[in-house]
């Protein structure tokens, strides 16, 4: 299988803003209003994304209205929820290793033990 | 107001778009080299280009995309599309993160090397007719190297370009150096259109005097031509060191 993780910010934040039914417009705006304004999606990285990731199938069309004047909503699939959940524990990991950063080096550093985590992350 | 201009270089063209604008201009059409403006409030629109896979179209997805988010598609010429955005309706700016930006360098890479080998195929042709001994087809011989050097020259800043973002992925996306690699030097493409337009200027006037000038003319812009084309040479080769 494709290796997915780890997601490119854009895709993180696209997938979170469309666990609801989304449009275009509703996912840039809620990705900005998430990163206070730090991460601002371009259309062309937002079309991108979006072709790609209903290509893969982490993300549909909701078609739950079929008034086409409406704006065209996208909802995340299982599968989209399954590969959001690996990368949450793989950044959960980073959080958790990242925490031995501040934490006293006590006795021996040579410690296999020790050693060992910090460099698997 | 038309204005011709020739852009291999997608990021120059659109900062062309922005300037005009910003005098109150906005392009509202194109056609081979001749873009059409109509009058606007100074900065109303801003512009940007996209390179998409189609020829003279794009999907209905992309279309209805862009019209939701108040972007309007211009112009469609080759794999062109140049859109603008109302400026009153916030920044516009299609791609915003480095994996994204190389993505779209890379469509352009693409777009690019096909147009080089259909030139190359051209270029071909014309040497196979100026060889067996059609005299016309010299001068297309120059014109169409002048292009190919043009278009070579834009595939390596696009290539500096990808190598820099490429170095640059997990980081939050700046603002794109032109790529600081090895250029060709445009003397080179200018020395090689302007040796094909004399070369199409007739050697024979019908009387005497035509003929004198014609010449005249011919050997003027050929000399300007040949300095050119040495200068390029020259500039391209030095800054290789």
């Amino acid at each position: 299988m494709e290796k997915n993780t780890p997601l490119t910010e854009a895709l993180f934040y696209i997938l979170l803003s469309v666990r609801k039914p989304n449009h275009g417009y509703g996912i840039i705006q809620e990705v900005e209003k998430l990163t206070e304004g730090r991460v601002s999606l371009g259309p062309g990285t937002l079309y991108g994304a979006i072709q790609t990731m209903t290509a893969k199938g982490w993300i549909r069309i909701y078609s739950a209205e079929t008034d086409s004047r409406k704006k065209k909503e996208y909802i995340i699939t299982d599968l989209g929820k399954t590969v959001f959940a690996e990368e949450i524990k793989r950044l959960s990991e980073l959080l958790h290793n990242g925490q031995l950063m501040w934490r006293p080096v006590d006795g021996n550093p040579e410690e296999p033990e020790q050693n060992s985590q910090v460099r698997n992350e | 107001m038309t204005k011709f201009h020739l852009y291999f270089d997608k990021d120059k063209e659109t900062a062309f778009l922005n300037e005009m604008s910003q005098k109150g201009y906005a392009m509202t059409g194109f056609f081979a080299g001749f873009y059409h403006f109509d009058k606007c409030e100074p900065g109303e629109y801003i512009y940007q280009i996209d390179i998409t896979e189609g020829l003279f179209r794009v999907s209905n997805d992309y279309r209805e995309f862009m019209k939701d988010m108040d972007v309007e598609i211009v112009s469609l010429w080759g794999p062109w599309v140049i859109l603008r955005k109302k400026a009153s309706e916030g920044a516009f700016e299609l791609y915003t993160d480095v994996e994204s930006n190389i993505e779209h360098y890379a469509r352009i890479k693409k777009m690019l090397k096909v147009g080089a080998v259909l030139e190359i195929a051209c270029l071909f042709m014309e040497i196979f007719g100026a060889v067996s001994g059609v005299s016309t087809a010299w001068a297309f011989v120059f014109i169409l190297g002048a292009i190919l050097v043009a278009m070579l020259k834009e595939l390596m800043r696009v290539n500096g370009i990808l190598t820099e973002l490429k170095g640059r992925i997990g980081t939050d996306r700046e603002e794109i150096q032109s790529g600081r690699t090895r250029k060709i030097s445009g003397y080179l493409a200018a020395g090689f259109l302007l040796n094909g337009v004399a070369l199409m200027i007739p050697e024979i006037g019908a009387d005497g005097q035509m003929a004198f000038w014609a010449g005249f003319l011919k050997g003027f812009l050929q000399t300007v031509a040949i300095v050119l084309m040495t200068a390029g040479c020259i500039f391209t080769l030095w800054r290789r060191g």
